[in-house]
């Protein structure tokens, strides 16, 4: 029998306590024991960022991360992004306006990416914007659109929308 | 008729917000990953390690005894009960493949599917595939087409002699005679690697069976839903009514969901077996192996010319590693016969020959992605005409616009037997060069920055999308999808809702059918819904390939709405005691022209369902109407790109440093998705004209099978790219064209011809793509060693 291990963990601003085998990557435990479906997996060796959440305030591949290592942390994925209000955070609002998803699948990491890179660096180059998000890949969009919702994130966020 | 009849024009033509994707944003949205139902088992599939074996024996003894296993289940336990795929019978076949669900007595690729575990959860099956012990005895695999079509070569199926799974000669126009005289003649090879679609969601499905409605429920991460459908119920001897397909929110398609694969049907049979649920994704690591490939085509091909350019004959041999089997349904004549078919482009080739091949080799199957066979015909033609221009010592763009099909010669009819019509090659050419400053460009090409070498590449395509019934989607198949449905229903609270099986993988087919819809019958957009994914609610359609979609999905509504608006204004003119030439609608309502009498569709729809009392009946025969739309032959969209490149010869980098490109596809429905659509194309291109390959080594063992081995373009590789129309409205109803893969035609020529005018400057060449660093350097070096 696999090993198993409790776990308290912050996840969108609450608090869960749960019992996984100790091999359950944290994006599994995501999905499948906090049914919190949005955060992808499309590769699950780490190189294409659709797992991408919020650890701790820093991005981290949820399919690399062990369940048992954001034991005490603070995750927020996806569907943690709207704010008190209800509202979109200016990323999704970007997005949604810029046409800069397409299938989807990768969306949930472009998020989490580009809003820890706005955190950061609230008005970056187009040059800093790729290569922050290099580490994601989209299939579809020719990232085009997905910088140019990043920039008017920004613009938006410095509130010169 | 024309299509432009727009009632109220409005929609169409205006990047409307996608409401389809508001869920993807927030996490909500459903993949197939994403379904989950009590007591459903999970399912995983023990996978040849070897490129071509008998099997001996599988000893599945020790998994079936592991804790939490349920089922294992084996070719042998399969065999003569399911209907294996047969490879569709093609005009030019060779001979045919027939594959087991499970391999029964041979396997024939690395991935090839040998056993499945049915347990509790994925760890457990997972775990048990492990147990399994299977005894091979290895075979000689072939490797490529060259070796494969040899006398002598190991036979992958019985009746593939020469291991043909398609052979084709085609001969139009007298090409020997252009050939002898001709001014010149210019010959090249041409080699691309083989691609992977890559959609970054695997493949997957979630089968369930019950006495109870569908017998058979299954959602798939698939393209073409009623497909699915048909084969399921023929292969599991099922009746088809009894099989419900669903294609939940989709992480890409690309045409590698599009083909009809085992495990999904193995899963149908499981829960029909089980009386469970059952679920399988398709993890990367298996997505590498068993799921198709794509290209991998060598190609000879030979030009002859006048002495001012123009094309008198082309000829062309071409060679398509296949893989293992006969992709089903679209059969292993896809790469081959479109390639050979499509090479004339948008060009004027008097007289035209080829010989092409789909030989079968130990490799994955070889099935549909992106623009299938066009961007190889297309790039090798590209890069031949560039040395022919350079040998008759004229300048690349004079040789195609001297070649180009234009406006007053149309419509023209190719050496191909394609007719071109409504299409502009030579705006998109005259578009790209001029935005892209092309006279500029070549003036300071030799300003590069130091050390680079710059190069710059033109590519003019053709793309024929949307195809009708009168145009096969591969010369020789029988499958001839030109044909799709929609119904249209007014609800009684005065909704509209539009259902087809025509499925979204993002390209927004919902949004676009809402506009449409919107404009043909004057109702919001607010108050339209679009369902395209189910069959337990659509009519029937082919699904989603072949820049086909919002083409078909466009003209069944426009003639389901014409249908819908009659019968709207016919009982509106009733309740309102007016003149139906009275009467229009707009924004939901009917009213009088003069606005003086209004009746919303509201309250006529709750009117004429729940008090239809003092309703004539022929007036009243129910607001559904469903429409089936035939465009007959398919539309040519165009495109021309310009592409520059900066190629460091000490490391064989390639840089993008400009791209411009000019593409018509028809009348516009939303503008920012179709340039998603056309950008998105471009990044493909990129990997395909840069990266991407797949790579086996000669026994048969693949060895790219992470993506960290197979690369795609990440932001830092797609340059920005600038998108210019240059649209011509089709012949098809709303004058619409598809636009889902001509620019990945286009991409692969303009980056290639940019590497290899890079490359000429110090006398080199590339013949072998992707042009890889290696390749690059090799490109180079050839040329100083022939140079000294
Ligand atoms: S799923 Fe984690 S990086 Fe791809
Ligand atoms: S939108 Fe499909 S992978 Fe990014």
């Amino acid at each position: 029998m696999a090993r198993e291990q409790s776990i308290t963990l912050t996840v969108n601003g609450r608090e869960y306590t749960r019992t996984v085998t100790v091999r359950t990557s944290l994006a599994d435990f995501l999905r499948d024991h906090l049914h919190l479906t949005g955060t992808h997996t499309g590769c699950e060796h780490g190189v294409c960022g659709a797992c991408t959440v919020s650890l701790n305030g820093r991005s981290a591949r949820s399919c690399l991360t062990l369940a048992v290592q954001a034991d005490g942390g603070d995750v927020v994925t996806i569907e943690g992004l709207r704010d008190d209000e209800g509202e979109w955070s200016p990323v999704q609002k970007a997005f949604f306006e810029n046409f800069a998803v397409q299938c989807g699948f990768c969306t949930p990491g472009f998020l989490i990416t580009a809003i820890e890179l706005l955190r950061g660096n609230p008005d970056p180059s187009e040059e800093e914007i790729r290569e922050y998000l290099s580490g994601n890949i989209c299939r579809c969009s020719g990232y085009q659109a997905i910088i140019k919702a990043v920039q008017a994130a920004a613009a938006a966020a410095r509130g010169q929308e | 008729m024309s299509g432009l009849r727009f009632v109220n024009e409005k929609a169409v033509g205006t990047s409307v917000l996608p409401d389809e994707a508001r869920p993807l944003l927030d996490g909500e949205a459903r993949f197939l990953n994403d379904i989950a139902f009590p007591g459903m088992y999970h399912v995983a599939f023990l996978r040849s390690q070897h490129a071509h074996a008998l099997l001996r024996g599988v000893d599945t003894s020790r998994a079936k005894a592991h804790p939490g296993v349920i089922k294992v289940l084996t070719g042998r336990d399969l065999h003569g009960k399911v209907e294996p795929f047969r490879s569709m019978p093609n005009r030019f076949s060779g001979g045919q493949s027939v594959q087991d669900w499970l391999a029964v007595e041979k396997v024939r690729f690395v991935g090839e599917a040998i056993c499945a575990v049915v347990a509790e959860d994925r760890a457990t099956a997972e775990d048990a595939i492990e147990l399994i012990e299977v005894d091979y005895e290895p075979l000689t695999p072939v490797t490529n087409p060259r070796d494969g079509e040899k006398d002598d070569a190991p036979r992958i199926h019985d009746t593939c002699v020469n291991n043909y799974l398609i052979k084709r000669e085609y001969e139009r126009g007298d090409v020997d005679a252009a050939f002898a005289s001709a001014h010149l003649t210019v010959r090249r090879g041409f080699r691309i690697g083989r691609k992977q679609a890559l959609c970054l969601e695997g493949r997957g499905c979630v089968a369930a069976f019950r006495r109870d409605g569908f017998e058979l429920s299954m959602w798939m991460s698939h393209q073409l839903p009623y497909v699915v459908r048909h084969y399921l119920a023929r292969h599991l001897g099922m009746a088809e009514n009894q099989v419900r397909v669903v294609a939940p929110q989709t992480g890409g398609g690309f045409g590698q969901k599009a083909s009809i694969y085992p495990e999904e049907f193995v899963c149908a049979w499981l829960a029909r077996l089980l009386r469970r649920p059952v679920k399988w994704v398709e993890d990367r690591l298996e997505n590498m192996v068993a799921s198709t490939h794509a290209r991998e085509q060598d190609i000879e091909l030979e030009l002859a010319v006048d002495a001012q350019g123009h094309i008198l004959a082309l000829r062309s041999n071409i060679w398509v590693d296949v893989g293992a089997y006969s992709t089903y349904l679209w059969s292993a004549g896809m790469e081959p016969l479109q390639t050979g078919g499509l090479m004339p482009g948008p060009y004027k080739v008097p007289a035209l020959r080829y010989l092409t091949r789909g030989v079968a080799t130990n490799k994955t199957p070889v099935g549909p992605y992106r623009a299938v066979g066009r961007p190889s015909a297309s790039a090798s033609l590209e890069l031949l005409l560039d040395e022919t221009a350079h040998r008759l010592g004229i300048d690349p763009v004079e040789i195609r616009r001297r070649n180009l099909i234009d406006q007053d010669e149309m419509p023209y009819r190719n050496a191909n037997n394609l007719v071109h019509d409504n299409v502009g090659y030579v705006p998109c050419l005259q578009m790209a060069l001029s935005k892209a400053g092309y006279d500029q460009l070549r003036a300071a090409q030799g300003q590069a920055p130091a050390g680079k070498l710059r190069g710059i590449g033109v590519a003019c395509f053709a793309e024929l999308t949307g195809l009708g019934t009168s145009t096969p989607v591969g010369p020789g198949t029988l499958l001839q999808p030109g044909r799709d449905a929609v119904t249209l229903r007014l609800e009684t609270t005065g909704t509209l809702t539009i259902a087809a099986a025509l499925p979204s993988q993002g390209q927004r087919i919902a949004t676009a059918m809402r506009q449409v819809a919107a404009d043909e019958l004057g109702i919001s957009m607010d108050d339209i819904s679009c369902l395209t994914n189910d069959t337990g609610m659509a009519p029937y359609g082919f699904g989603t390939f072949a820049s086909r979609t919002a083409v078909f999905g466009s003209g069944a509504v426009i003639q389901a709405a014409a249908e819908m608006r009659r019968r709207i204004l016919a009982l509106a003119a009733f309740l309102l005691d007016e003149p139906v030439e009275n009467l229009t609608i707009s924004s939901s309502v009917v009213h009088t022209l003069d606005r003086g009498k209004t009746l919303s569709l509201r309250d006529m729809a709750e009117h004429s369902f729940f008090s239809a009392k003092d309703i004539p009946q022929d007036l009243n025969q129910g607001f559904e109407v469903t429409s089936f739309y035939d465009p007959k032959h398919g539309s040519f969209a165009a495109g021309a790109h310009v592409v520059v490149v900066d190629v460091d010869p000490d490391t064989g980098a390639v840089e993008i440093v400009r791209y411009v490109a000019a593409e018509d596809v028809g009348r516009l429905i939303n503008p920012a998705v179709v340039e998603g659509q056309i950008i998105g194309g471009i990044a493909q291109g990129v990997g395909e004209a840069l990266l991407e390959e797949l790579v086996y080594d000669e026994q048969g063992q693949p060895r790219t099978v992470t993506l960290a081995d197979y690369l795609v373009p990440s932001a830092l590789e797609v340059p920005n790219i600038e998108l210019h129309h240059a649209n011509t409205p089709s012949g098809a109803l709303g004058g619409f064209k598809g636009c889902g893969e001509g620019s990945i035609i286009g991409a692969l020529g303009g980056i290639a011809c940019a590497v290899a005018d890079a490359l000429r400057q110090r006398g080199g060449d590339i013949h072998d793509f992707p042009a890889s660093p290696e390749r690059v350097l090799r490109g180079l070096g050839v040329a100083l060693d022939d140079a000294g």
